[in-house]
């Protein structure tokens, strides 16, 4: 993955919107151009940008009392894997908005590393970085909300979709 | 048709407990993927959330910064200093000068060692030869130094009057 496409994905999971990350992305690199002369003296360059990424985040949420786009209307508008059939197409619709819901319920230690690690594929290493935490809160962070998402889905499928 | 679900089932076991590797993800979701629509009940439960993984990543087209990219793919190299004619010109340089400040040194002490050439001139200036101008010499240059000490002790004392009047000042 080239490294701003994973700024931006960084930065989408932070933000959870896509314009915003756009931007922090665009800033992230701006300002890693600036200091260029630096990244010889870097042993981790990748993770000074992300370093970088996450800061700038960081300041925007702040800046504008952000609140991190939870966004549902984006989920309602996933492609449906079945169009032949309506009934199954509203469904499966409803199973993303379920899943979406569950994994968005987390706390955010727990969606940022189950989105970073199932949805964007870092590895530990990458992901520890980003968050600058140890590579095991991020295995023990990882665990712990795939289980909770593994019991919300059970949920789903004990009272059914209705 | 019937399928072997063991090592997806190992696999996804794994998962649960955040023990499987990136490569072994992508083999579940790679399988969930393409998922046959009667998969066991057991294999179902995982099927939404990696049906979910698939579709709801973002995906942008970025702006390209390529001249970034090669940056972060080319990897680290020293760059290479040439040491051209200006590192030589100033190594010869010094060498020259060292070589010429031993010279002169040599040279100095050489002339040091010489007999004077002029032995009437040397014995009137050299007043080491003559005890009475010797201590002449001395006397005057003792003087100097006591007469220096004493425009320094007429300062102390000076320095000494200004303490007593602070101390009867604080006193008061």
């Amino acid at each position: 993955m080239p490294v701003q496409q994973k700024l931006f994905r960084f930065a989408f999971r932070l933000l959870g919107n896509e314009d915003d990350a756009k931007d922090i992305t665009q800033d992230a690199l701006m300002k890693v151009w600036r200091q260029q002369g630096k990244m010889n003296e870097l042993e981790n360059v990748e993770a000074w940008c992300m370093r970088i990424t996450r800061n700038l985040s960081l300041d925007k949420i702040k800046a504008r009392k952000y609140r991190v786009a939870d966004d549902l209307e984006k989920a309602l508008e996933l492609p449906a894997v079945d169009t032949q059939n309506p009934h199954v197409a509203t469904e499966q619709q409803d199973m993303m908005k379920r899943v979406h819901a569950a994994i968005h319920a987390l706390p955010e230690k727990f969606r940022l590393v189950i989105q970073l690690r199932d949805m964007d594929g870092f590895s530990y290493q990458e992901i520890a970085d980003m968050l600058d935490i140890t590579i095991n809160e991020v295995k023990v962070n990882l665990h712990r909300a795939r289980q909770k998402v593994r019991e919300q889905l059970k949920n789903v499928y004990a009272y059914g979709l209705q | 048709m019937h399928m072997d679900y063991s090592n997806i089932r190992s696999l996804l076991d794994k998962y649960w407990e955040g023990e499987t590797s990136l490569e072994e993800e992508a083999q579940l979701k790679q399988f969930y993927n393409a998922a046959p629509a009667d998969l066991p009940k057991d294999l179902q439960e995982a099927a939404p959330l990696f049906h979910y993984f698939e579709i709801a990543t973002p995906t942008t087209n970025l702006p390209g910064f390529e001249a970034l990219q090669t940056a972060f793919e080319t990897p680290a190299t020293t760059p290479v200093i040439k040491i051209g004619f200006l590192r030589n010109w100033m190594q010869y340089a010094a060498m020259l000068a060292i070589a010429l400040g031993i010279g002169y040194g040599i040279q100095q002490h050489i002339e040091a060692d010489r007999p004077p050439q002029h032995p009437e001139l040397s014995f009137r200036q050299d007043t080491f030869n003559d005890p009475k101008e010797a201590f002449a010499e001395t006397q005057k240059a003792l003087q100097l130094l006591a007469r220096n000490l004493n425009k320094g002790k007429q300062e102390m004392v000076k320095l000494n009057y200004f303490n007593e009047a602070t101390d009867k000042v604080k006193e008061n």
